[in-house]
């Protein structure tokens, strides 16, 4: 068996090895390195990059805990925003359905930088954001949100709520009409039926949802590069910034092992929440 | 499709002003790069100038000459990895599939900053100069689980007999890859094509960490020129992009269902 599936999955293997694993693991090595003057690597085997992100209470606080509160709001702005998308897809169909398909994917689709483009002619000075809103008596003076982290939130949200649409639908389209029409059967109403048997069966969409985007959130670069400003200092954009701008790699490879392993713990202690609820629900019901 | 009987106005009402929170800068875009007033809304005439200009222009051609080359090379690279390994997890059920297609599907799961951090570190330190190999790796290992994802979906629905009646009637392995296997799953293999190729053509933060001096994307040229000027004439670009992003989506749902091709 192994020698007939081997060979052709080898070419994909191989490459990710060499592309993907390797590279992932020098990250880690040179983390542990240091930089001379003249931005020369040296191998060693110090903490010093480490020290330097996580012993800096300002990196801790305007960059640590700024990606990780900026990537929960986004993300939980996302979900609120995608659930009721994805329940209302999910009832569509024909055309109807194809069409709204096509529009949450096009932001997938269409470059960032494309977007980002419609985004600042909206949000700049006089742009129309700020015309209706003052149109509308929301406020009355233009409110600033290119180079402000209003904007950087809202397109996090941009981005990332499509994600959880398409999850969350892989979820709902699992679960069988029956289950809600037998509630309803026995009396339960529409709400209930929803809260009791609906809405728990979409958790796992949900869950994998949240994973996505919190991570796409946590890492995001491109867009505190071209939205934010010196106060939006998210630990992509540090990253991003040393490895590109400052030839630091040693120090960038460092704040990439720490993105990667507090992505994880963060994801880590969602998991044990989603789980907790779940069994709570099933308590419940029990 | 499924019927929950609760809170359709309520529903639709927020679905209709998400779809336009979704569309909302693409529609802006767009009409920014006809209109004759530079920014001044609403439009007043339509003009294609902005878009003469956009297309006139050396950098923007030059990055489309680059984001062209670069799309076509990589999404042929990512199906010719993908549609062997496609074959290989379709055909056969052995100990591990699902792990082997976690990894397989792993360069989704990785942030893109890493992936494209961990890449331009990799190239620094094994001592490569400045040449287009980075690129062309990070965008053809981004976009190869999209290829394998779409043909895996096309393979399933091949009925094996027909590959078996080739091969009885004494065609070779190749053979019958080429006259059966390939005609039969073309549009799976057209679509994983377009949307390999527009991933590509669109991709900014890959691009940003790897590409070489003189070798700059459309994307990554765009991003420069926002950068000091958002006038008209990026407008266009930006609306061209557009164009072209809609035209794949509409292949690639016409010739495989959207829905298929990019679940999360």
């Amino acid at each position: 068996m192994i020698r007939r599936v081997l060979p052709p999955l080898a070419p994909a293997l191989i490459a990710l090895l060499v592309f993907v694993a390797f590279p992932m693991l020098w990250v880690v090595r040179t983390s542990f390195n240091e930089l001379e003057a003249g931005a020369y690597i040296v191998d060693a085997l110090t903490l010093d990059n480490y020290t330097r992100f996580l012993g800096d209470s300002w990196y801790l606080i305007n960059t640590l805990w700024f990606s990780i509160r900026i990537a929960l709001i986004a993300t939980a702005i996302s979900v609120v925003c995608a659930y009721p998308v994805a329940l209302y897809i999910a009832r569509t169909a024909g055309l109807q359905r194809n069409i709204l398909l096509a529009l949450i994917m096009a932001p997938l689709l269409i470059g960032l930088v494309t977007l980002v483009y419609g985004w600042i002619v909206i949000f700049r000075g006089g742009g129309l954001l700020n015309s209706l809103m003052i149109a509308l008596h929301v406020y009355d003076q233009p409110v600033r949100y290119m180079w402000d982290i209003k904007g950087v939130v809202i397109l996090l949200v941009y981005i990332g709520a499509p994600y959880v649409v398409l999850s969350l639908l892989d979820s709902i389209e699992r679960i069988s009409p029956f289950l809600v029409e037998a509630a309803r059967n026995v009396g339960a109403s529409r709400w209930t039926a929803f809260w009791k048997i609906v809405f728990p069966l979409t958790m796992p969409g949900l869950y994998a949802g949240i994973v996505i985007v919190f991570a796409l959130n946590f890492s995001a670069f491109a867009v505190p590069l071209m939205i934010g400003d010196s106060n939006t200092q998210m630990i992509g954009l540090v990253v991003y910034r040393e490895a590109l701008l400052n030839n630091d790699l040693p120090f960038a490879s460092a704040l990439s092992v720490i993105m990667v392993a507090v992505n994880a713990m963060i994801l880590m202690g969602m998991a044990v929440f989603f789980g907790r609820l779940i069994l709570n629900r099933l308590e419940v019901k029990r | 499709m499924i019927r929950f009987d609760f809170g359709t106005a309520a529903l639709r009402l927020i679905t209709l002003l998400m779809m336009t929170f979704l569309v909302f800068p693409i529609a802006v875009t767009l009409v920014v790069a006809v209109n004759p007033r530079e920014f001044i809304l609403p439009p007043n005439g339509f003009t294609l100038d902005w878009f003469r200009a956009a297309w006139s222009s050396k950098t923007f051609l030059r990055g489309m000459g680059v984001s062209l080359v670069l799309g076509i090379a990589a999404a042929f690279l990512a199906n010719v990895l993908a549609l062997p390994a496609a074959m290989a997890l379709v055909r056969n059920n052995f100990p591990g599939k699902a792990a082997l297609n976690i990894i397989l599907m792993s360069p989704l799961l990785i942030p893109t900053t890493i992936f494209s951090l961990a890449l331009y570190i990799y190239f620094v330190r094994i001592g490569y100069g400045s040449g287009l190999l980075p690129l062309l790796v990070g965008h053809t290992i981004h976009i190869m689980p999209y290829a394998l994802r779409i043909l895996t979906a096309s393979l399933h629905n091949l009925d094996p007999s027909y590959e078996e009646a080739a091969r009885i009637v004494g065609a070779g392995r190749i053979r019958t890859l080429f006259s059966i296997t390939l005609p039969v799953i073309r549009t799976g293999l057209v679509s994983s094509f377009a949307l390999c190729f527009i991933l590509s053509w669109n991709d900014f933060p890959i691009s940003v960490f790897l590409a070489p001096p003189g070798w700059t994307p459309l994307p990554v040229e765009l991003f420069s020129y926002i950068k000091f000027q958002y006038d008209a004439v990026a407008a266009a670009l930006a609306g061209s992009l557009i164009l072209l992003s809609a035209l794949a989506i509409v292949i690639i749902d016409r010739l495989a269902g959207l829905r298929r091709v990019l679940r999360s």
